[in-house]
């Protein structure tokens, strides 16, 4: 596969946009929305409000109880270490591993040389806190591949995700948009 | 009983107000223990010879990190029955372990929405290359009633 014409490969990659699965419901994140997981958080952010991790204190204040930070929303429905999280459709993963089960638009950026992957913006809404014993559910679709782009890090290529997060009532909790350039590592742009 | 902190009120919070500073030291365990907290594996956030291999100069803070760090920011300034309702960041420069991260925000409007007590926030997350995170947030405070 050529990657001499961009004209054509931005083509093929609108087409594989159009042709992905979109907002399929994946099935329940492996644990549900826990203490532990909440502390372990905290700790690591430094984050001492204990609305997260002070039971007496967190049920004297708006949540009436423990709530997990509601910025850790996608530690919940990360695949984590052995891969053992929910599996969404593998056209909807803007990830390497989902871009090996192709054909998709993240691996035909692969095989034209766009192998390096950054994380670059997220916005997240939140409908409600999270509390412990709630139970995940992802809905991801893949928004849109931007045309090709010059940037700091190389040229490449934005991919945008929309997840809807939804608990075990079928209630949406949060949304998020996440963007991920798929780039040239500088190396190789230079030949 | 534990006692819960202030929580800044809707009404005491003005426009063009700024946030108290919050300097986060990039030690190698900030960023290993966040990104494991975070359940994200990737390895250029916890090892440095892939991180190399892979063209960065060293580990890097992983996004969800970034994340969090500005929700701290934020509700440590306003209080634990603040409510955040929205974030949205803009990476830039990466973060490295022996640098610093110093948080600084601004509020740049407030409403209110619905009857609640709405604020808009932006902040910036700068490092030593510039800025690792730029971004808003939105918060519900209580209202003085």
């Amino acid at each position: 596969m050529s990657s001499d014409d961009p004209g054509s490969l931005d083509a093929r990659l609108q087409e594989l946009v159009a042709r992905a699965k979109t907002g399929e419901l994946g099935p329940p994140v492996r644990d549900p929305v826990n203490v532990p997981m909440i502390n372990h958080w905290c700790d690591a952010i430094g984050d001492l409000n204990p609305v997260y991790t002070d039971r007496e204190a967190a049920a004297n204040s708006v949540h009436g109880g423990i709530v997990a930070p509601p910025t850790m929303l996608q530690a919940w429905s990360m695949p984590g270490l052995k891969g053992r999280g929910p599996a969404l459709p593998k056209d909807q993963r803007a990830t390497p591993a989902a871009a090996a089960a192709g054909p998709n638009p993240m691996r035909l950026l692969q095989e034209a040389g766009y192998t390096s992957v950054v994380a670059t913006d997220c916005e997240q809404d939140y409908m409600r806190y999270l509390r412990p014993g709630d139970t995940i559910r992802v809905s991801a679709e893949l928004e849109s591949v931007s045309g090709e782009k010059k940037t700091g890090l190389g040229t490449g290529y934005f991919v945008t995700n929309k997840s809807t997060y939804y608990d075990q009532h079928g209630e949406v909790v949060a949304e998020m948009r996440f963007r991920t350039l798929w780039f040239k590592p500088p190396m190789q742009s230079k030949t | 009983m534990n006692a819960l902190p202030e929580t800044l009120q809707y009404e005491a919070v003005e426009v063009g107000q700024a946030l108290p500073e919050l300097v986060i030291d990039l030690t190698p365990t900030v960023i290993v223990s966040t990104a494991i907290a975070s359940r994200d594996y990737q390895d250029v956030h916890h090892d440095r010879d892939l991180a190399q291999q892979r063209g960065s100069k060293d580990i890097f803070m992983n996004i969800l990190t970034s994340n969090g760090f500005v929700g701290r920011f934020v509700t440590d300034w306003a209080g634990p029955n603040s409510i955040v309702k929205r974030v949205a960041i803009r990476l830039g420069a990466p973060n490295y372990p022996y640098d610093k991260m110093t948080l600084t925000g601004e509020v740049k409007s407030k409403e209110i929405v619905d009857g609640e007590g709405i604020i808009e926030l932006t902040v910036r997350g700068a490092n030593r290359l510039g800025d690792h995170v730029k971004g808003t947030v939105r918060l519900s405070l209580p209202r003085n009633s």
